[in-house]
C-alpha cells in the first residue's frame, strides 16, 4: 500500500483512496477507543465519527506519521464523547424478566467475566486490564493505551497527544504503578507468567 | 518507595528512551539497590501485561459512503451560469413586480402637487397671500360702507348691467375642472411590460429544468 499516493488522492477528494485507509487503520482506531472509553458500541461510533471527520479534514494533513494524526483525531472523538457523557449521563435501561421485571443481577452487576468458568482466560485478563484502565484518570489513561497498548514510542505519543515529552514521560510512569496496583487484585486472573514474574520480584 | 523522579527514570529505562549516559548511571545503581530493582520490575510488568493485550477485530467495517461524507456529484462547467442566469431573472422579476406594484403610487404622489396648484385658483411663484388678502378684504370695505350707506341708483344700474354673482362665479368654478380635464390622462401602463415579465419567468423555468436534468445526469453516472 503506498500510503503516501493514497493521502495524495484522499486529500483531492477521493473517497476510494480513503477508504483503502481506513481498512489499513481500522483496528487500530476502533481498539484505541475502546481503551479509552471501555464501551464497544462507543468505540465503533467514535471510529466512525473519527474517519468521517478525518476525511473532511484530510486537507490539514501536511506529512509526518498518518497514524499518529489519525490517532489524535480518534482521541479527540474519545474526549468528545467523554464529556459528552460527564454532562449527560446516561444509565443503560435493565434487562427484564419474562414477568416485565427488572432483572436483579444484571449484567453490569455480576459480570461474567470475572468468573472463570464463564470465560476464556484472554477475556478475563482484557477484562482485568480494561477495568484497571478506566480507574486511571484519562490523560494517564490515554497515554498508557497509545505507549503501551498501540506501541507508540515517546515522541509519536507526544505529539499525538500534544503534550511535553517529560509530562509524557511522568504519566506513563505513573499510569504504569497505578495499573500494577490495580492488576494486583486480579492476581488469579492473570496468566500464570505473570504471577509467577510477580512472586519472584516480590 | 522511590521517590517519583527514580520512578519516571527506570519507566523511561524500561522503554529505552533514556540517553545513554543516564542508562548506564541507572544500571550501576540497580546491583546494589533491590528497590529499585522492584520497582522496575513492577513497571516491566505492567507494560508487558498491556502489551499481551488482545487487540480486537474491528466488529464492522469503517468504510465511508459519499453519503457519509456530504459528498455530492461533480457537475458540469456550464451548471453555474444557469445557477446564475436563474437567481438574476428571479431577482429581477422580483423587481419588475415591485416596481410594477409601487409606479402607480409614485405618479399618484407626484401629481398630488399640480392638482394643489390647479384647485386653488393657479399657482404662485412667490408664497401665496390668499389668506392674508382674505383677511384684510373685510377691514378695507367696512369704512367704505360707513361712508356710504345707501347704494345710488346709479351704483344699481350699473350692478343690474353687469351680469349676475351666480353668473360670475359659475366660470371660476368650472375653471378647475377644466384645467384637470386639459391635464394629459394617467397612464395605466405598466411600469415594466408584461412581456419582459413572461421572458423573465421563461428564463427561470427552463435554466430551472435545464439545471434538474444536469444533476440527474450526474448523479446517474456519479453512481
Amino acid at each position: 500500500m503506498d500510503e503516501i499516493a493514497l493521502i495524495n488522492a484522499s486529500q483531492k477528494g477521493d473517497l476510494d483512496s480513503f477508504n483503502s485507509l481506513i481498512l489499513h487503520y481500522q483496528d487500530s482506531v476502533f481498539n484505541t477507543a475502546l481503551r479509552i472509553l471501555g464501551d464497544e458500541d462507543l468505540a465503533q461510533d467514535a471510529a466512525q465519527e473519527t474517519f468521517i471527520s478525518a476525511f473532511r479534514g484530510i486537507s490539514s494533513f501536511r506529512g509526518g506519521s498518518f497514524r499518529a494524526w489519525l490517532t489524535r483525531t480518534v482521541i479527540n472523538a474519545c474526549y468528545d464523547e467523554l464529556r459528552r457523557q460527564k454532562r449527560r449521563p446516561t444509565t443503560p435501561l435493565e434487562p427484564e424478566t419474562r414477568d416485565g421485571e427488572e432483572m436483579d443481577s444484571p449484567k453490569w452487576l455480576a459480570d461474567p467475566n470475572m468468573t472463570p468458568a464463564e470465560k476464556s482466560e484472554a477475556d478475563e485478563l482484557e477484562h482485568a486490564i480494561q477495568h484497571c484502565l478506566e480507574t486511571l484518570p484519562t490523560n494517564f489513561r490515554t497515554v498508557v493505551v497509545l505507549a503501551d497498548i498501540q506501541g507508540l514510542d515517546y515522541s509519536e505519543v507526544a505529539a499525538t497527544a500534544r503534550v511535553p515529552l517529560g509530562t509524557i514521560k511522568s504519566r506513563l510512569a505513573r499510569a504504569r504503578l497505578r495499573l500494577r496496583e490495580c492488576l494486583r487484585g486480579f492476581e488469579e486472573l492473570l496468566p500464570a507468567s505473570f504471577r509467577l514474574e510477580e512472586e519472584s520480584t516480590s | 518507595m522511590k521517590n517519583f523522579r527514580e520512578i519516571a527514570l527506570l519507566s523511561s529505562y524500561l522503554d529505552e528512551e533514556l540517553n545513554t549516559t543516564e542508562a548506564a548511571q541507572l544500571e550501576a545503581r540497580l546491583p546494589s539497590d533491590p528497590e529499585l530493582v522492584s520497582v522496575l520490575n513492577d513497571l516491566r510488568a505492567a507494560r508487558d501485561i498491556l502489551r499481551k493485550l488482545p487487540a480486537r477485530k474491528t466488529p464492522r467495517n469503517f468504510v465511508l459512503t459519499r453519503k457519509m461524507v456530504g459528498l455530492k456529484p461533480p457537475l458540469p462547467r456550464s451548471y453555474p451560469i444557469f445557477r446564475f442566469s436563474t437567481a438574476l431573472a428571479t431577482i429581477l422579476l422580483a423587481i419588475s413586480f415591485a416596481a410594477n406594484l409601487l409606479t402607480p403610487q409614485i405618479r399618484f404622489a407626484a401629481s398630488a402637487p399640480q392638482a394643489v396648484y390647479g384647485f386653488g385658483g393657479g399657482g404662485c411663484e412667490e408664497p401665496c397671500g390668499g389668506d392674508t388678502a382674505a383677511a384684510e378684504a373685510p377691514a378695507t370695505e367696512a369704512p367704505l360702507l360707513e361712508v356710504a350707506p345707501a347704494p345710488s341708483t346709479d351704483n344699481a344700474t350699473t350692478r343690474e348691467g353687469e351680469p349676475p354673482a351666480d353668473a360670475m362665479q359659475m366660470p371660476k368654478e368650472a375653471e378647475p375642472e377644466s384645467m384637470v380635464a386639459a391635464q394629459p390622462p394617467a397612464r395605466n401602463e405598466a411600469f415594466v411590460p408584461l412581456l419582459w415579465q413572461i421572458v423573465l419567468l421563461v428564463i427561470i423555468l427552463l435554466s430551472s429544468l435545464l439545471m434538474w436534468i444536469m444533476r440527474l445526469s450526474a448523479l446517474r453516472k456519479w453512481r
